[in-house]
């Protein structure tokens, strides 16, 4: 047990001391920050403004809470995915450095070696999205407040889980790659494709009813709704409690994703948690078979 | 009976066409400073690899202190020191963080860990730089530190897979020493891959390597004697003299050096020709010259 303290206690050093490591882990949320900036928040609230009836006011604090809420739900569903696959990048430089000789000429077992690039990227990740996750509440907190007690926890939960989602599947994927050149490819792929296939950047309800059907599919999409769910319903408790109309609350659950649908039967949120741990519990587990055929099959080249 | 630390018998391993090792068989013995010779592509890392576990074997058996390697790598592990050819501690990490996340591996941490590392840093002179990050060092303190490493958990053999390329005289020497009083004082043993050749004379047992397979062993003394003959060096001899000995010679200044076969043989052409040998010296030749005998090949740095 101290020994694998110990290799995470190094993974975790390696993390944070390579700056390039660390701040590449940042780069997805820093687009989306940028975009936002630049004209996301604007589009989001003039197209939300467009898309209410004729004679329907908002509050600016509503308009900015709904628009504000949706945006930190897309980057911290973001963040959890493409930093986990960064700060899992030391796997693949220990392979290309040679570094994991070191560790494999020593008695440590190689499941132990998996378990620490595991769990390091774990706890490197959920330090960093949790620091964005209190900024993000910050944020909120001075543009338009409405989340209880109850919905933070919920966030909490949902970014743990989010976190050691992209952890199993970056520790799956990044297992087979071994040159820096693989980890840049895998790395720019992942930082500007998961935004996209996870309903981050746009709504998947903008997107053709076929890419629709595809993106059930993928665990990611359940991640970034609960998120949406949890941290832009108050928000909606807010617009029902101003007498809004059902239908158009309901609407706009289903235009920013917080309604999701398999095929036609509309998934709750209860399932999209269990969704997101069967997925944490499958990638983790495959991991594991990995590490237990790598054990018994020494390297033939 | 001197005991056998390391003994493979019958080895293969291919990489698809290429037959990296075929068929290697050696012993090394307890103590001993055995040096493995080869050009870039001989078999030599490959061999390493296998010894240390980190490559499967096509064929053959390797016992490291009684122990099969495929079987019982986790208790190998504990009696290898390995120091691979480029340094792989962590290039961000200091000094004494590295060897601490390494000495981890084998359960020293705490108290064991601080005496053991004042020990070394003291015998390897790095007392001064241990909370410098590894990328800020030379080469030369680089390499104290792999050895620092290796040396970390009191091995019972050490691999050396061509420790001192590019260092400087003055830390190739530091490092040699230190080796050496391991071996004086703790009886380890040194496997060693070089291309530098006064390393390898040094050696109590060398095997020569090419394409994977043993071209010649022994000591370096036998290897001389076998491949590398003797060299008489005359000087203030006149050439036409020398021409009539119908010896192979070479010029130099201010004398000429005639290759003979051994030192019996010098002997006897000493008695045969006295007056042409009154200033001389007999030297026996050099590892560089067996190694070209044996493989035809120069060994890059060999005449360094």
């Amino acid at each position: 047990m101290s020994t694998l303290l110990n290799v995470v206690r190094r993974n975790l050093k390696m993390f944070f001391k390579d700056k390039g490591m660390f701040f590449s882990s940042l780069i997805t949320p820093i687009i989306l920050l940028v975009l936002y900036a630049t004209f996301l928040a604007s589009v989001y609230r003039e197209s939300f403004e467009s898309a209410l009836p004729e004679g329907m006011e908002i509050s600016k604090k509503l308009l900015n809470g709904t628009v504000v809420s949706q945006l930190v739900s897309a980057l911290l569903a973001v963040s959890c995915v493409t930093v986990s696959f960064c700060a899992n990048l030391l796997m693949i430089q220990d392979k290309a450095n040679n570094t994991i000789s070191d560790f494999t000429v020593s008695p440590i077992g190689r499941a132990t070696i998996g378990a620490g690039y595991y769990i390091a990227s774990a706890v490197s990740t959920l330090i960093v999205t949790f620091t964005a996750l209190i900024v993000c509440l910050l944020y909120l907190l001075t543009q338009g407040w409405f989340m209880s007690f109850t919905d933070v926890l919920w966030v909490i939960l949902d970014v743990f889980l989010v976190t050691l989602f992209g952890t199993a599947v970056s520790s799956c994927v990044n297992y087979f790659l071994t040159t820096n050149g693989q980890a840049s490819a895998v790395g720019t792929i992942v930082s500007a494709g998961y935004g996209f296939l996870c309903g981050a950047y746009m709504p998947i309800s903008t997107f053709s009813s076929g890419l629709q059907k595809v993106l059930m599919f993928l665990p990611g999409t359940y991640g970034t709704s609960m998120l949406k769910n949890h941290l832009m319903g108050g928000v909606f408790r807010e617009m029902e409690s101003l007498g809004w109309p059902e239908e158009i609350v309901s609407s706009i659950m289903d235009g920013v994703d917080c309604n999701i649908y398999f095929f036609d039967k509309q998934v709750e949120v209860w399932q999209m948690e269990l969704v997101v741990i069967g997925s944490i519990i499958f990638f983790t587990g495959l991991f594991v078979l990995f590490h237990i055929i790598s054990k018994k099959h020494l390297r033939r080249s | 009976m001197e005991e056998n630390v390391i003994k493979i018998e019958h080895l293969y391993k291919s990489y698809g066409a290429v037959k990296a090792v075929q068929d290697l068989s050696f012993v090394v013995k307890k103590g001993e400073l055995f040096a493995f010779l080869g050009v870039n592509g001989a078999g030599k890392s490959t061999t390493i690899s296998m010894i240390c576990g980190q490559l499967a074997k096509d064929g053959g058996t390797i016992d490291v202190l009684g122990y099969d390697v495929s079987k019982n790598f986790s208790i190998v592990s504990r009696k290898l020191g390995v120091v691979f050819q480029g340094s792989v501690l962590d290039k961000k990490l200091s000094v004494k963080d590295n060897l601490r996340s390494r000495a981890a591996l084998y359960g020293i941490t705490g108290k064991a860990f601080e005496e053991r590392l004042a020990e070394l840093a003291k015998e390897l002179d790095f007392e001064s730089f241990l909370s410098r990050p590894l990328e800020k060092l030379s080469g030369g303190q680089k390499r104290r530190v792999d050895i620092a490493r290796a040396l970390f958990h009191k091995p019972e053999i050490l691999i050396l897979d061509e420790p001192t390329t590019g260092l400087d005289p003055q830390t190739r020497k530091l490092l040699w020493n230190v080796i050496e009083k391991k071996r004086q004082e703790d009886g380890l043993t040194v496997f060693l891959t070089t291309h530098y050749m006064e390393e390898a004379a040094d050696a109590d047992y060398i095997i020569i390597l090419d394409a994977g397979q043993i071209a010649a062993q022994g000591t370096p003394l036998e290897l001389k004697n076998k491949y590398a003959g003797d060299y008489v060096t005359l000087y203030n001899a006149e050439e036409e003299q020398i021409k009539k000995l119908d010896l192979p010679y070479t010029k130099i200044k201010d004398a000429v050096r005639i290759k003979i076969q051994d030192t019996a043989s010098v002997t006897e052409l000493i008695v045969k020709h006295p007056k042409l040998f009154t200033d001389y010296e007999v030297t026996k030749g050099k590892m560089d010259d067996v190694f070209l005998e044996v493989t035809g090949k120069a060994l890059e740095g060999g005449m360094q």
